[in-house]
């Protein structure tokens, strides 16, 4: 179990067992390091984004009863906490996937671009979202 | 994933490109369609260039959250419920991918 908290070595087993990656308090947390953990948490949450998805557009196909008990809950306070939730979790994503697919080209790996390429994701992630909104709610005033 | 570490690892780069491509569709499409009257968005998904756009997109979605939550999967589950996770995992992305687009098609046709 990762989670073991028992030590490696005890009197029925003298052999260390597998090393175990130190909890995250343990670490000082760096950019980079919220960087990766946020990309990990933000793909969840695109997964259940996605189902979300997939159940709004059979509720506009499915017709006007149930696509406006669904609008209901997407668009009250709740709803609209989701809805950026998940505009957050798109911007950073993709660019964090950039970042990443920059990686596997071979660059960007030195540690002072790697820091400074996790805060403009971060920065941009926040950016795009908070336009996204503005545009979406200027769009339907006008 | 077990045994398939290498097809896993382009495929999840194949849809992670396909999805660049798509997301700033996606972004228009949010915008256009955000707020508007049920007519005017099943209209807008009923386009035939939309309706194929967004049915790509969502099946390379289902492609690549089942490979990424597998990997969460490998990380975070051990013993033999490993494999039942990761059946769940391609429950929950083929229905989720299958639902979606039958609606796509129910709108377009």
């Amino acid at each position: 179990m990762a989670l073991d908290p028992a030590p490696s070595r005890t009197a029925d087993r003298p052999i260390a067992s597998r090393p175990l990656s130190p909890h995250l308090q343990i670490w000082r947390w760096t950019p980079t390091m919220a960087a990766s953990i946020f990309h990990r948490a933000t793909g969840i949450a695109l997964y259940a984004g996605t189902i979300l998805v997939a159940v709004w557009l059979f509720a506009v196909a499915a017709g006007p009863e149930i696509y406006v008990a669904t609008n209901a809950f997407l668009t009250s306070p709740f709803g609209l906490v989701i809805l950026f939730g998940y505009a957050v979790a798109l911007f950073f994503h993709t660019l964090n996937g950039l970042r990443h697919l920059y990686w596997d080209a071979g660059r960007g790996l030195a540690i002072e671009t790697a820091t400074k390429t996790s805060i403009a994701v971060f920065a941009g992630a926040a950016l795009l979202a908070i336009l996204l909104f503005v545009a979406i709610f200027a769009g339907m005033g006008g | 994933m077990t045994h398939k570490g290498t097809a896993s690892f382009i495929v999840q780069r194949a849809s992670a490109v396909f999805l660049l491509l798509l997301v700033g569709w996606l972004v228009f499409a949010i915008v256009k369609i955000a707020g508007a009257p049920l007519d005017e968005m099943r209209a807008f998904l009923a386009l035939p260039v939309n309706a194929f756009l967004a049915a790509l997109f969502i099946a390379a979605s289902a492609v690549h959250m089942r490979i990424g939550m597998n990997e969460v999967i490998d990380d975070y589950a051990h013993g033999g419920l490993r494999g039942v996770w990761k059946l769940l995992n391609l429950f929950a992305c083929l229905g989720a991918a299958a639902l979606a687009l039958w609606s796509l098609f129910t709108l377009a046709v």
